[in-house]
């Protein structure tokens, strides 16, 4: 069986062990939070590690996407990303929905250029 | 600016409240792409939508379909969806110490599967102005609507898949990233922001070298470092 795809079983089987792994690292979690306290120096570095993988994954998703996204050029994602924390950062309580639009709108006129 | 809350059904409304801000969108406009790049594989929606439902993690959903089209075996897309899982063990590890003793029982296994990148984001953000005794309700607020929205929001971007241009199912699939991206911005302890430079820059080469383990590698190496440099020097010259 290569091409799983093709095979509804391998398809659900696929679907429920993907569930289960998933669930079992937010379940892991939930225990081990039972033993960390906020003022801990292991929650400091578990924060930091948390907010490094998170980091990696959102650049990664801008860099390096899969699919519809990699025809967008480089440059214009990076371009548009600058763009968008610019206005988020452009007042000190933030703007977030102003800044999700102009990356949004970016996008869209980009492709018309 | 501290959250004052006179009952947990008011901190519940609240976190309701904020989702419908920005985050129930953000990851509204996700499923959607995500069910519209679906529809391109030969999946069936069903699949797609329970995985929106029970995965209820963007970047795992994507893995697993990327590696359904590519026909991998079941081993090797469970053990991938549960690598780029890894990060809900320490997301949780971070969010759940900060809610109050009382709240600190079984059910948080059942509340822990609302917990998402959009949810942990906000929550890490605000809890530190709410009363510890509604935090709980504050993030059930915003993560319930946020996780009945992904099975329905999965099925539409499939149905429309053929009918919206690809133009606007691209500036959908681009709002994840961008949304934790901003999110980045309001980050406070120096540890964590210094992570979050570090965790960006390495994350990249990580991923060039073993796209599966590229997460956990990315973030102990980067977290460690930032927290030694924190604490070494940041915190000494900032007492």
């Amino acid at each position: 069986m290569t091409n799983l795809a093709g095979s509804e079983l391998g398809l659900w089987i696929a679907l429920i062990t993907a569930c289960i792994g998933t669930y079992l690292c937010r379940a892991i979690g939930v225990k081990l939070a039972g033993h960390i306290s906020q003022e801990s120096e292991i929650f400091s570095w578990l924060s930091a590690v948390t907010y490094a993988m998170v980091a990696a994954l959102t650049i990664r998703l801008i860099l390096m996407p899969v699919g519809l996204l990699e025809t967008v050029p480089l440059f214009v994602r990076i371009l548009i990303c600058i763009l968008s924390v610019l206005v988020m950062v452009s007042k000190p309580t933030r703007r977030l929905v102003p800044a999700l639009l102009t990356g949004t709108i970016g996008l869209i006129i980009s492709r018309f250029l | 600016m501290p959250h004052h809350y006179k009952n947990p059904n008011e901190a519940f409304w609240s976190g309701f409240k904020q989702a419908l801000g920005a985050p129930l969108w953000v990851l509204f406009a996700g499923m959607i792409g995500f069910g519209a790049m679906g529809h391109t594989s030969e999946i069936s929606p069903w699949v797609l939508g329970l995985s929106s439902l029970l995965i209820f993690a963007l970047p795992g959903q994507v893995v697993m379909l990327e590696m359904l089209i590519n026909g991998s075996s079941y081993f090797a897309i469970a053990l991938a969806v549960t690598l780029t899982s890894s990060r809900f063990i320490t997301m949780t590890v971070t969010l759940f110490p900060q809610l109050a003793a009382s709240d600190k029982n079984k059910k948080l296994y059942a509340h822990v599967h609302l917990l998402a990148m959009t949810a942990w984001a906000v929550s890490m953000r605000d809890f530190p102005s709410i009363d510890p005794k509604y935090r709980l309700r504050y993030f059930l607020g915003l993560g319930l609507p946020c996780w009945l929205i992904a099975m329905p929001a999965t099925l539409i971007g499939y149905a429309l898949a053929g009918v919206v241009p690809p133009t606007i199912t691209l500036a959908l699939v681009f709002i994840n990233p961008l949304f934790f991206l901003l999110t980045f911005t309001d980050v406070k302890p120096w540890a964590n922001r210094i992570a979050i430079v570090l965790g960006g820059c390495l994350g990249p080469l990580f991923y060039l070298l073993d796209k599966d383990t590229s997460l956990l590698v990315t973030g102990l190496v980067a977290g460690t470092c930032a927290y030694v440099i924190d604490r070494q020097f940041v915190r000494k010259a900032m007492p």
